[in-house]
């Protein structure tokens, strides 16, 4: 079980208060002030289950009350006329950078190929980062546009860049999004410039000694709890103590991994600690489907096909760089449908891709059939990240966290009309777009 | 590594062709090798053991699983061998490179400290290197792929066998010791790897044998630390709170493994003067360095490297790539070999590794060295300088069944390698590469040709 671990002394003051306070009733807060909604008519595809053609979906206290083609519609509900609507869960982007500042240069290419500089990242060995403190709000929310309402936010430079948040996409402050802070601990299978580690060999090391130095910190404040008298107090360490939870299975990790082999890397590191693990990018995840299914690693698959690469070393009498990109591009944007049909259950990403939907849609493109796509950003990725007992299918129980499309979701010209967060609804701002038919007849809640 | 050489020497490359075999694909790998009972008999060619029955002509080796069971001219073929026939055709242990850097994946240099002694190049394997399967066509069969040389006291080495389709841990040679590389002069001083803006000590050969010195002296202390720990502890009486262990350290730990012999030395140097030091500070110290790598002027100082017990692997005739190797001499292999030590020519290089045998040849050439001491630099010696000489390097009932069969003698101009095997397990056809190419395949990944082998 994750324990959510109150960060003592990174937030004073009264925001610790209101992100304690979140953490111990998340989806109370607001919720009460929210109306109940009855949406009618729709086409449900609950994700878990079987579509329902036509019928009605209440939501309540943040969470779905009810849902059937006879539905009961409370007396109290606002009852919203869905017809020629689709009703899936929320999307879930279970690793990106909602909210975070989109990076220097966008896209792929050879010009970004080198490591890191230090400049580039806050802190690239910072266990004890917490994300939470870098996101903007606004920014985030707006992905709820695209019928996202759930969100991992992760850093995306540096070796080990702290801790990512589990963002729940309603409120105002940061703290009032978190649903489970921090969410887990995560290394990028990278390497720095000028700095240790520079060498991927140098990266694997780095985890090795730094899981071995949290052992160590464990022990000798267990001896010193057990017994302090006549003890000196150890010293505190933010970053030991965070690789601490990690061992003490209080906390994930979360291995970026980028190589065919990083997959391997990151099984072997959490083999030899004991580690609990998910894996994130994986772009030739399709080669290990075997290993990945016996091992039920839970995997976090890239949509983001054209990141900046590593430089390559030692290449003689090799492909060109221009021609292994091209493959390595059409490799990773086929990546998720091979993984379908070798039977791998997988949640999909957008690893900071600057459009998750775009990169969501050219996997479809390449083979994924639409309702496993559909599945890997909302049931597969609740799943993934934990969490599937409380959002990622429309069931009764689960948090009200609901899209409604305008048409078949997942394709390019059907857009998010309503979606509702912990039961709040969001109406995206209306598109010039020809294809626009109706709008709900209903005033937005604020 | 060194960071800069000539690339272009013309040779005719009888394995340039392999060029144009692409890539590694999605298929699998190899099932496990074959098994103990799976017989194949190479028969009928010209057995070059480099053991002590030397070369025999129109001999048989017999290969039962993984291992050779007998060589000879009157060994019987049991019924249900699979027989390859290698009559015209020479068949030799497969070669052994005691310096290369494939399937490294990422930068073989962890630059950032003078001493990065925990750093792992068997984490960093890329098993789908293309090179791996053509240095299977040039006949090689084990390679140690070492760390680079940009600092003092670089990481720990990994020995593959080249067992290409294999996931990465099947192409770890497990029975071989641990190494670690070390290196001296230009490189460590930083003069071929300076990065902009950064300064790291040492800038001298005087500062190299300091870092060297200090990292020991601190694995040392690091030694008592825990001694003084285990005797506290075993003096806590049995109920009683034991003490809070000391600091694992991965890089000291290290260290203290080269001290107690579990770790061999590779260390990269050109001169005398560096290759002295590096004797001296080993004995001081109280641990022997394995290998000389490069060792450009070992011909200058071969009697001490003998008495202090060193390989030395070095170059053919490569020289003047920086100034560090002015003094090289083409006949740096014979004289260390004529003066005792153990000597292996290396490739250092992904392309040079594919015609080691021609590397050998000119040992021949400059030193007079005899064709089965020179076989020798390039497979029992580099076996020995990795510590798996008891497994690989000569053709000898025991030993692993790493073969490579040539189409002429290995030192002739015009041979080429049309068979090798790995534990008994034919990983390089040379007439199904051909076929394959032929029938427009773009994938040759090893696993037809295993199963071949089987």
């Amino acid at each position: 079980m994750f324990l959510p671990t109150v960060p003592a002394l990174s937030r004073p003051g009264s925001a610790s208060a209101a992100l304690a306070l979140a953490l111990l009733a998340p989806a109370s807060v607001g919720a009460a002030r929210e109306p109940v909604y009855a949406l009618v008519n729709a086409r449900i595809v609950t994700v878990s289950g079987p579509t329902i053609g036509k019928g009605t979906l209440v939501l309540r206290n943040g969470v779905v009350a009810a849902l059937g083609p006879d539905a009961t519609i409370p007396p109290n509900a606002r009852v919203l006329d869905a017809e020629g609507l689709t009703l899936t869960p929320g999307l879930i982007d279970a690793f990106g950078g909602l909210g975070l500042p989109a990076p220097a240069r966008r896209g792929g290419g050879r010009s970004e190929e080198r490591p890191q500089s230090p400049a580039a990242s806050p802190s690239p060995l910072a266990a004890e980062a917490l994300v939470l403190d870098r996101i903007g709000v606004a920014d985030a929310l707006e992905a709820r546009d695209s019928g996202i309402t759930t969100a991992l936010v992760v850093p995306r430079e540096g070796i080990v860049p702290g801790r990512s948040v589990l963002l729940s996409l309603a409120g105002q402050r940061p703290e009032e999004l978190a649903w489970r802070q921090p969410f887990a601990l995560h290394l990028h299978m990278a390497t720095l410039r000028r700095q240790y580690p520079s060498s991927l060999m140098g990266t694997l090391a780095y985890a090795r000694q730094a899981l071995h130095d949290a052992r160590r910190y464990g022990e000798e404040w267990s001896a010193y709890e057990k017994s302090p008298a006549g003890k000196r107090r150890p010293a505190y360490d933010a970053g030991h103590a965070v690789w601490l939870d990690v061992l003490a299975g209080r906390l994930p990790l979360v291995v970026t991994a980028h190589r065919e082999n990083d997959v391997r890397r990151a099984l072997a590191l959490a083999d030899e600690f004991g580690i609990r693990l998910l894996v994130a990018g994986a772009p030739h995840a399709h080669r290990l489907a075997d290993l990945v299914k016996a091992r039920k690693l839970p995997l976090l698959v890239t949509v983001n096909y054209d990141p900046p690469r590593a430089p390559s070393f030692g290449s003689f009498g090799g492909d060109t760089d221009e021609e292994r990109e091209r493959e390595e591009i059409e490799e990773a944007e086929g990546n998720p449908a091979a993984l379908h049909e070798a039977g791998v259950r997988f949640a999909l990403v957008s690893a900071h891709a600057r459009d998750f939907l775009a990169g969501v849609r050219k996997a479809i493109e390449r083979g994924l059939p639409r309702e496993a796509a559909l599945r890997a950003v909302t049931l597969s990725a609740a799943e993934a990240l934990g969490i599937a007992d409380r959002t990622g299918s429309l069931d009764v129980g689960k948090a009200a966290n609901v899209v409604a499309w305008s048409g078949e979701p997942l394709t390019k010209d059907s857009r998010a009309r309503m979606v509702f967060v912990d039961g709040r609804l969001h109406e995206p701002a209306e598109r010039t777009d020809s294809d626009e038919k109706r709008r709900p007849s209903v005033a937005p809640e604020r | 590594m060194r960071a800069t050489r000539p690339r272009l020497r013309l040779l005719p490359l009888a394995t340039c062709s392999l060029l144009l075999t692409a890539r590694t694909g999605g298929a699998g790998p190899p099932e496990a090798g074959p098994g103990s009972g799976s017989v194949v008999a190479i028969r009928g060619g010209t057995v070059i053991t480099v053991g002590p029955r030397g070369t025999l002509e129109n001999a048989t080796v017999l290969i039962r699983g993984r291992h050779i069971e007998a060589v000879g001219t009157d060994v019987r073929v049991p019924s249900g061998a699979r027989v390859i026939d290698a009559s015209g055709r020479y068949v030799m242990p497969g070669i052994v490179d005691a310096h290369s850097h494939t399937a490294a994946e990422g930068s073989v240099n962890e630059c950032s400290d003078s001493v990065t002694a925990e750093v792992r190049v068997a984490d960093v394997i890329d098993h789908r290197d293309v090179n791996v399967y053509r240095q299977l066509a040039g006949g090689v069969t084990t390679v140690n792929v070492l760390h680079g040389s940009c600092n003092a006291i670089g990481g720990q080495n990994a020995v593959l066998k080249l067992r290409w389709g294999k996931p990465p841990e099947g192409l770890l040679f497990q029975e071989a010791p641990r190494g670690i590389k070390f290196a001296l002069g230009e490189n460590p001083k930083r003069s071929n790897f300076s990065v902009p803006g950064q300064r790291r000590y040492p800038a001298t050969r005087m500062g190299v044998e300091v870092v060297i010195r200090e990292a020991f002296r601190e694995a040392q202390a690091y030694r008592r630390e825990w001694q003084g720990h285990a005797e506290k502890a075993k003096a806590v009486p049995r109920k009683g709170e034991k003490p809070v262990a000391p600091r694992r350290d991965l890089r000291l730990e290290t260290l203290l493994d080269v001290l107690d012999g579990k770790v061999l030395v590779h260390a990269h140097c050109y001169r005398s003067d560096e290759i002295l030091m590096l004797i001296r500070l080993a004995e001081e110290l109280g641990f022997r360095v394995r290998t000389f790598q490069h060792v450009l002027e070992g011909y200058k100082v071969a009697s001490e490297i003998a008495r202090h017990g060193a390989g030395g692997s070095t170059f053919s005739d490569w020289w003047a790539y920086k100034v560090e190797a002015y003094d090289a001499i083409p006949y740096n292999a014979a004289i260390m070999a004529a003066k005792g030590i153990v000597v292996s020519l290396n490739s250092d290089s992904n392309e040079l590794a594919r015609r080691l045998y021609w590397e050998a040849a000119k040992a021949v050439k400059y030193g007079g060295v005899s064709e089965a001491d020179a076989l020798k630099m390039i497979t029992l010696n580099p076996a020995w300088q990795l510590g798996v000489e008891k497994r690989v390097g000569s053709l000898e009932p025991g030993k692993d069944a790493d073969v490579a069969i040539f189409s002429a003698h290995p030192f002739a101009a015009e041979t080429r390698v049309e068979t090798t095997l790995v534990d008994g397990t034919v990983y390089f056809d040379r007439e199904r590469d051909g076929a394959g190419r032929e029938a427009g395949e773009q994938e040759t990944d090893g696993s037809v040709l295993a199963e071949e082998g089987r």
